[in-house]
């Protein structure tokens, strides 16, 4: 695929989102704007109260003698499986629960009123059994099992279970030989972190209606970033064919991940099954959202690197157990991502990689923005940095002098695409004035500056397509149908511009169709992993370019001219050599006359274009090796410059700083606000964010004690840098940007917390209240 | 025992007299009495800002804030910002300087904002961040809804 | 058992053993608006124990939503006599009704010229927008040790307005807290206003309030310091200190004022200040912070705040301020 021939005016300009207006005036409807009319019901759900235990007996009487209550569901109802890659999870809770918080019975009423008090009359008996709340100590031995029947699961190939433990998946990388290089390393350090398991927290939680009709034909409008998988998942599972389920997904208040695959869809589903004719809606408080969602996995990493005495580096081991909860069905795959990414961007010819995702009773882990990568990230930018230290070299310099390169050879030995990690270094360093020791504000305070680089690539399974299709109008604009998600990124936008740019339509002429309509709507994977500027862009330059071949042909045949000499500027078909000129407007639809009304040629105009990566391979299991584990990697670097208060331990960040090399910026201002806002979401979770679980109990289900950042906490200066070097098999050669800009983030003020107080913590949030009393007990406090 | 109140307000400039159970928050009331669905739940309780709506010309948190309170009170939500069509000039600001990501913070947050510049015409940069905290936004990081309040300032 | 040999967190406390699923909605009530204290304190006594008042709702509601309370009566303070007052009289003092919001008593301008730590710490509390619902009165009300107007109200000798069944009666803000959550108010009375005395002459202060964000949070811990010039003392200074989210109700630890009015007030007794505030207060572990950083923060926050007030006292002093007594 050649990158481009000549890149349109459009691309690289930054015309406004499509999707604002609505936005702006209250009009954009969200999942929970729809009206349902009086038929609606209202779902509640009856929770388990404990961590791990076997449900002996569940009373459903008292509840069903509520009047208003109209259906129950319990787990009998429903014994099959659910899972993106692991089918290991049941809608309703069979015959134990695993975490505090998980689905045991549905209710359905006509108020919500009345579908809570009907589950509060639910009675469930447990016997308790004992719980494992430690990813390492649920790897070993001695720790009860989570998933007895682990063994009978059906499982995605490139994931390795084994069964009889509670390791769901175990993904290995072995290259070069590390016992040998370590006897060659002039240093060497060696450091455990522990990063906690963090929630996503859309301002929208989460909310799904679903309906059976008579027929048996269910539809679920859902606040989605999956349509798709959430047809095709929901569907298989509750034994319905896909093409008689239908997912409408209007605008999502946000997702993060959170909703992507299925999280809570399937359980309205199954209520509205047995509940013909009304839709049943199931909208999470936010308590829920914080407790029973998918959460970013807990992770443990244990790591040991060393370099020569000129600060090359030799060799690494990466040990990761992440803390996968209660069921895994998505987070295996993010251990087999921590795994293939498992060296960040840095080039090491010796690796030894065992990344584990281990069964807890913990919420559930899932896809959050950077699907593994903040926290590998969180190790790693911070062992580098002491091991430059260590060797006594400059730390940008041995991130330099180490990073990856195009044309090296990965950890799973991919050769690299050319990359501008380089460039994004130079002027992280440069924008956080790296090199040069600046005073503290007072003596009160500690000043100190950190950097981190990182990478991540598109996590899917290797056959994740996308697709689109652009019909034209009456009226010569174009409405271009995807099944990507717009969930605030700037998808539909990045979209609209696409098409506009191949076809030769001004921005205003575009229309997106939407909501997304799985009835409607081409396909799309997911809306996940930074890919849709990427591969849904690929399918709607493809479905525009189609578009304008049909236009062209038609028109060429009506001049009888040649479709080379032919082009659409503004709307406008202009021949190059007779200079005629013929506006789109009614030809694209109606056709052209021939001339002495001797007939039409054309019609209704319909591109259509659909991308898959055909190119990635699979690895060996015992040695993580392949020619092509991924598409590419988006790569970059983060700095803080950064002040500690010594009387509270509260950390001001000065100056912010950011670089990532997106292949090409196709709307530079949406590439910016995807940076300021994924280093501000990673900002949060590297200072405030945490889910206490004591005993598998969250702790802080709620705003007040999950904090996140507000607009106060916003640093004073934020710079925010874009380096294009070309990607080959993306449109115009961009790379997807939407989760990067918050996996270098801990790390990086990690090394900046050092830099000032020469105190390293084990992990995030770096609270006032633990940079002081290390700073405390390491005596640096008078 | 619940009690039912009737109530008579000005909702966006109309008169609207309704029967309320006590125990409906005027979101409650606002997005499924009359459908005025611009006005956002993110949290029930206090705490994310999207509920915001003006309340006698002061922003509050519509969950916060009992409908048979309301008896007399003058509402206007985010639908009530613009007239005809015509956005105000926040509104336009905050298209331009890409402040809207997802949408979902964006009812409250132009509320508050509307608010501000009601109460203070020319805020500094420190009172636009300390007017919006009770505005929780997770998609934009801020920095661009904090340069459109500033865009807004009318000079 | 197996499981306590797995890793624990870096400080415990004392857990939370059922899990909290709060309604969706408020569960139901009947909401009760009356036309006079009479009534409503009538209607309480006769409704004692099902009823509760409703100032600003902020506190109430959660609770309600969380079913922490579950009262059959919500009775509406607002509209109730005397409680929408917010007036400053140069003679006698301050007067905030129990139902003024506390964005009305911040842009006050006799509260900003007269009782700026009051505007200071009304300011602290929580958003703009629910500082439009939430009142003074309330705060006290709820009498939670984490209040951030307590120190203010209880330094500037807040003195309380009760409407009872027997008539109205005052009490000084000092005697009135007895534990989280609860107070000294007697079955069917009612807080009317909340009253201040003209400030000491001279008089400044401060509140450091130390929260998780820079703005918006609950106090992990909260410093009030109110001083004034005093003839009668050693040092010419009187200066208090209360504190919040340390102990079960807010705390004034004599022993600071002792320190700071029978020694001449320099860095050193400012240290001896701020370490005896530390000494006098116990707080716990909770999810906010441990015990252990709450103290160290109460004798770092203490520090600062004497200082800044004592900068401030000594430079009005400078100006001739004192000149006035
Ligand atoms: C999101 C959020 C953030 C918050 N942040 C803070 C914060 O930062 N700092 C802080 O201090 N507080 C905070 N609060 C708590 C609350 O807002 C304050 O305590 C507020 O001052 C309460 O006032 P109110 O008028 O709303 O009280 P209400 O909720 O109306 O009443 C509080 C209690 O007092 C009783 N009561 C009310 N009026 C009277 C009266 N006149 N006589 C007798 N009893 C009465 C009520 O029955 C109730 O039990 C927060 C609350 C929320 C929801
Ligand atoms: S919904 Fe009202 S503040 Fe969150
Ligand atoms: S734009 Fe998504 S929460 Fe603000």
């Amino acid at each position: 695929m050649a990158v481009t021939d000549k890149m349109p005016e459009l691309i690289g300009k930054s015309p406004l989102r499509v999707d604002v207006h609505g936005k702006v005036t209250g009009a954009a409807i969200y999942t929970d704007d729809i009206q349902f009319g009086k038929n609606l019901l209202y779902a509640r759900v009856k929770r388990s109260p404990h961590p791990h235990a076997l449900i002996k007996k569940i009373d459903t009487s008292k509840a069903e003698a509520l009047p208003g209550v109209k259906v129950i569901v319990t787990g009998k109802d429903y014994p099959q499986r659910i899972g993106l890659y692991l089918k290991d999870k049941n809608i309703f809770a069979t015959d134990r629960v695993r975490f505090v918080g998980e689905a045991v019975a549905g209710v359905a009423a006509v108020n919500e009123e009345i579908a809570e008090k009907a589950c509060e009359l639910i009675e469930v008996e447990y016997e308790l059994l004992e719980p494992v709340f430690d990813s390492i100590y649920g790897a070993s031995p001695d720790a009860p099992l989570i998933h007895p029947d682990m063994g009978d699961y059906e499982v995605a190939n490139f994931i390795f279970p084994k069964p009889g433990t509670n390791i769901s998946n175990h993904f290995k990388a072995r290259k070069g030989d590390v016992d040998r290089a370590w006897k060659d390393c002039a240093a060497i350090v060696e450091k455990s972190f522990h990063i906690p398991q963090v929630q996503h927290v859309p301002i929208e939680p989460h909310i799904a209606i679903a309906k059976t009709d008579d027929n048996g034909r269910v539809t679920l409008w859902a606040s989605s970033q999956s349509p798709f998988a959430q047809r095709n998942l929901i569907a298989k599972t509750l034994g319905i064919s896909e093409s008689d389920m239908r997912v409408i997904a209007p605008y999502v208040g946000g997702g993060f991940g959170c909703k992507a695959g299925v999280t809570m869809e399937a359980m309205p589903v199954a209520i509205a099954l047995k509940a013909k004719g009304h839709p049943v809606k199931m909208r999470f408080t936010r308590e829920e959202e914080f407790y029973t969602n998918f959460v970013r996995q807990g992770l443990k990493i244990k790591l040991k690197v060393g370099c020569d005495k000129d600060g090359n580096m030799l060799a690494m081991e990466n040990t990761m157990y992440w803390d996968g909860g209660a069921s895994t069905e998505y987070g295996v795959n993010i251990t087999r991502a921590g795994g293939y990414s498992s060296t960040g961007p840095f080039d090491i010819p010796n690796v030894k990689t065992d990344s584990f995702c281990v069964y807890t009773n913990h919420p559930i882990g899932g896809a959050y923005r950077g699907f593994g990568m903040s926290e590998l990230h969180t190790g790693i930018g911070q062992v580098m940095d002491e091991l430059a230290e260590k060797i006594g070299m400059d730390k940008v310099e041995f991130l330099k002098r180490n990073s990856i390169q195009g044309g090296d050879i990965n950890v799973t030995g991919m050769k690299m695409h050319p990359i501008g990690l380089q460039e994004c270094i130079d002027k992280v360093a440069k924008g956080i004035n790296w090199g040069v020791k600046e005073k503290a504000s007072s003596d009160n305070k500690l000043r100190g500056k950190g950097i981190a680089i990182s990478w991540k690539a598109p996590a899917m399974p290797p056959n994740a397509g996308s697709s689109a299709f652009i019909e034209m109008n009456e009226d010569g604009t174009a409405t271009v149908n995807v099944g990507g998600q717009e969930i605030g990124q700037g998808a539909f936008t990045v979209a609209a511009q696409i098409a506009a740019a191949t076809i030769g339509l001004p921005m205003e002429d575009i229309r997106i169709a939407g909501p997304l309509d799985t009835q409607y709507s081409p396909y799309e994977w997911q809306t996940v992993a930074s890919r849709l500027t990427w591969s849904m862009g690929n399918a709607v330059r493809f479905a525009a370019a189609d578009a304008r071949r049909q236009i062209l042909e038609m028109v060429a045949e009506a001049w009888d001219e040649d479709v080379d000499d032919l082009d659409i500027i503004n709307g406008i078909v202009v021949s190059y050599r007779s200079e005629k000129e013929m506006s789109l407007k009614n030809i694209a639809v109606y056709g052209i006359p021939k001339e002495d009304d001797q007939g039409w040629i054309g019609g209704p105009v319909v591109g259509q274009g659909s991308f898959m990566p055909s190119y990635v391979t699979g690895l060996d299991p015992e040695t993580g090796q392949g020619p092509r584990a991924v598409v590419h990697y988006t790569t970059g670097a983060q700095g803080f410059d950064i002040e500690i208060d010594k009387d509270t331990g509260k950390i001001e960040i000065l100056k912010a700083v950011t670089a990532f090399d997106v292949g090409r910026a196709l709307n530079p201002e949406l590439v910016k606000a995807q940076m300021e806002g994924g280093m501000m979401q990673g900002i949060s979770s590297a200072i405030f964010e945490e889910i206490i679980l004591e005993e598998g109990v969250m702790q802080n289900p709620s705003f007040v004690d999950y904090r996140i950042a507000t607009t106060v906490d916003v640093p004073r200066v934020m710079e925010t840098y874009f380096v294009e070097v070309p990607q080959d098999d993306g449109p115009f050669g961009a790379r997807g940007i939407g989760e990067h800009p918050m996996t270098p983030t801990i790390a990086a003020l990690g090394n900046a917390i050092y830099d000032a107080t020469g105190i390293r913590l084990e992990g995030p949030p770096f609270l006032p209240e633990k940079v002081y009393l290390a700073m405390k007990d390491a005596g640096i406090l008078d | 025992m619940i009690s039912y109140h009737q109530i008579t307000l000005k909702v966006n400039g109309e008169t609207e007299v309704v029967n309320v159970p006590a125990n409906m928050t005027l979101l409650v009331m606002l997005r499924e009495e009359m459908g005025l669905t611009g006005v956002k739940n993110g949290c029930a309780a206090g705490e994310c800002g999207a509920c915001t709506v003006l309340m006698n010309g002061e922003p509050v948190n519509s969950c916060m804030v009992l409908a048979a309170e309301c008896d007399g009170a003058e509402v206007i939500t985010v639908e009530g910002l613009s007239h005809n069509g015509q956005l105000i000039k926040l509104q336009e600001m905050l298209i331009a300087k890409g402040g809207v990501q997802c949408g979902f913070c964006t009812p409250g947050m132009l509320i508050s904002a509307f608010a501000l510049l009601k109460r203070n015409p020319d805020p500094s940069e420190n009172e636009i961040r300390e007017a919006l905290v009770g505005n929780l936004c997770r998609c934009t990081g801020y920095v661009r809804i904090i340069d459109a309040v500033k865009a807004s300032v009318e000079k | 058992m197996l499981y306590r040999r797995q890793a624990r967190r870096y400080n415990t406390y004392k857990r939370k053993k059922t899990m909290l699923n709060p309604h969706p909605g408020l569960p139901e009530f009947t909401y009760v608006k009356l036309a006079s204290l009479d009534e409503a304190c009538g209607f309480l006594v006769e409704h004692a124990g099902e009823a509760r008042l409703i100032s600003g709702g902020t506190d109430l509601l959660v609770r309600m939503r969380d079913k922490a309370f579950k009262p059959a009566y919500v009775v509406d303070i607002k509209g109730l006599e005397g409680t929408d007052v917010l007036a400053f009289d140069p003679s006698s003092g301050l007067k905030i009704g129990a139902a003024v919001p506390m964005n009305r008593v911040v842009a006050h301008p006799d509260v900003q010229k007269h009782y700026p730590l009051l505007a200071q710490a009304a300011k602290s509390v929580a958003s703009y927008q629910l500082r439009n619902r939430a009142t003074i009165v309330g705060n006290i009300c709820n009498a939670s040790p984490a209040g951030d107007t307590l120190g203010a109200c209880l330094l500037l000798g807040g003195r309380l307005n009760i409407y009872g069944k027997d008539g109205e009666r005052f009490e000084d803000l000092v005697t009135f807290f007895k534990g989280p959550g609860k107070t000294s108010l007697q079955p069917g009375e009612i807080v009317t206003s909340i009253n201040f005395p003209l400030p000491e002459k001279g008089a400044t202060g401060t509140y450091l309030k130390l929260g998780r964000n820079k703005l918006s949070d609950l106090a992990i811990v909260g410093v009030t310091v109110y001083g004034f010039p005093d003839k009668m003392t050693e040092s010419g200074f009187r200066i208090k200190v209360a504190l919040a989210s340390v102990a079960a109700t807010p705390l004034m630890p004599p022993v600071v004022e002792t320190v700071l009015s029978e020694n001449e007030i320099t860095e050193d007794t400012i240290q001896e200040a701020a370490n005896a505030s530390m000494d006098a207060c116990f707080p716990i572990d909770d999810v906010r912070g441990s015990a252990r950083y709450r103290k160290e923060m109460v004798r770092n926050l203490t520090r600062n705040a004497i200082t800044e007030v004592w900068g401030q006292l000594q430079s009005r002093t400078e100006n001739g301020l004192e000149a006035n007594r």
